[in-house]
């Protein structure tokens, strides 16, 4: 199974502005413009990284996620690539 | 003229956090991964001993730098998702840009990049069976970033961004690595510039892994005792399999450097493991010119 899109996804959380934008507004609508498994939209919904790592995310990215989350949304780390 | 100074450096980015709310911003986030790992989580002054020991560690390294007065600064390092993605993963990578740009959170970073240089070590590849994959625009990143704040903190030489596949399965072996590292001091060799390197990263770190917070010291002070020794050539003999299982993928950034300095030992090492998540390490190769 490819997780290129699930990868694609974390990548523009890093490194797209206005897919950030987009996906703290409304994750579940962004998610419809890749090419995602039932499982990969839950775990991703669960924005917990240790549940995207088994579905093959990489590890550096997989932290991404928590760019969402509203106690992780000025974490300094995320002013750095 | 031939390799004036030759370093490696961790580029971790706590290195360059700001002890206190920085830190504790940092570890919070990389401790969802593994919240076991924050047991040994360091207190501020254990965090502000490790900046004041990284800082000295990177001013020896510098003052070898500048005394080898170099025309140039080649940086070995890896991408960690901002320039390369799945689409496209080069195995090595040649800036062949005019500058070069970069942001780490409130410092930033522009330098020119010696493209001639760049040329000049991509064609010798090609003609030598080293098949680099070349582009004209990259953006900087913590891995060269980190350790350039403290080494050439003022943009007076340009620099030259070569990129290592550490981190994408299938990485390049540890021999191979070395072999660029020998083409790079031939190159240098006959070039007229004065040419420094630095390889960034490491040492044993797990980052984004179940692993995250484990350091294999016994692991990375083996390496640094062989460097010591002028012995580098030995690590062209490891598996893959040992360096990812002592989290030492981008030891792979600094084979190359090794490859560059033959049986030179080196005239400084320092190790500094960060409670946190790396091993940092800073090694300096010091040469008569």
């Amino acid at each position: 199974m490819s997780s290129y899109h699930l990868n694609r996804l974390l990548f523009d959380l890093k490194m797209n502005d206005s897919v950030l934008k987009r996906a703290t507004a409304d994750l579940k609508s962004l998610m419809s413009d890749y090419d995602l498994t039932a499982e990969e939209k839950e775990a991703l919904l669960s924005g917990d990284p240790r549940r995207l790592r088994p579905l093959g995310a990489h590890g550096m990215i997989s932290l991404y996620i928590l760019r969402l989350k509203p106690e992780f949304r000025d974490n300094i780390y995320w002013t750095q690539k | 003229m031939s390799l004036v100074s030759v370093l490696a450096a961790s580029h971790a980015p706590n290195i360059l956090l700001e002890p206190g709310r920085e830190w504790e911003d940092f570890m919070r986030l990389h401790y969802t991964m593994a919240p076991q790992a924050g047991a040994s989580k360091p207190a501020l002054e254990q965090q502000q001993k490790l900046r004041r020991d990284a800082e000295k560690a990177f001013s020896a390294l510098r003052a070898d730098l500048e005394a080898a007065k170099p025309d140039v600064l080649i940086v070995v390092a890896n991408d960690q998702f901002v320039n390369f993605f799945f689409n496209v993963i080069p195995t090595f990578f040649i800036t062949l840009a005019e500058e070069v740009r970069g942001q780490f959170t409130r410092h930033a970073f522009h330098y020119k990049n010696h493209r001639e240089l760049g040329r000049a070590i991509l064609r010798a590849g090609l003609d030598r069976g080293i098949d680099f994959a070349f582009g004209e625009h990259v953006e900087l990143q913590h891995t060269q970033t980190v350790p350039l704040y403290f080494l050439l903190p003022k943009p007076d030489i340009p620099i030259l961004p070569i990129y290592v596949n550490t981190w994408v399965d299938p990485i390049p072996t540890p021999r191979r690595c070395y072999q660029v590292g020998e083409l790079i001091r031939d190159v240098a060799t006959s070039r007229p510039e004065r040419v420094a390197l630095l390889a960034t990263g490491g040492l044993s770190h797990f980052p984004g892994s179940p692993r995250i917070g484990e350091i294999d010291t016994e692991f990375d002070h083996q390496l640094l005792e062989t460097l010591r020794q002028g012995k580098s050539k030995t690590l062209a003999d490891f598996s893959l399999e040992q360096l990812l299982q002592a989290g030492d993928s981008e030891f792979l950034n600094w084979m190359v450097a090794l490859g560059t300095v033959g049986d030179a030992k080196a005239s400084s090492t320092f190790y500094l493991p960060d409670l946190v998540a790396t091993g940092w390490g800073f090694v300096s190769f010091k040469f008569d010119s």
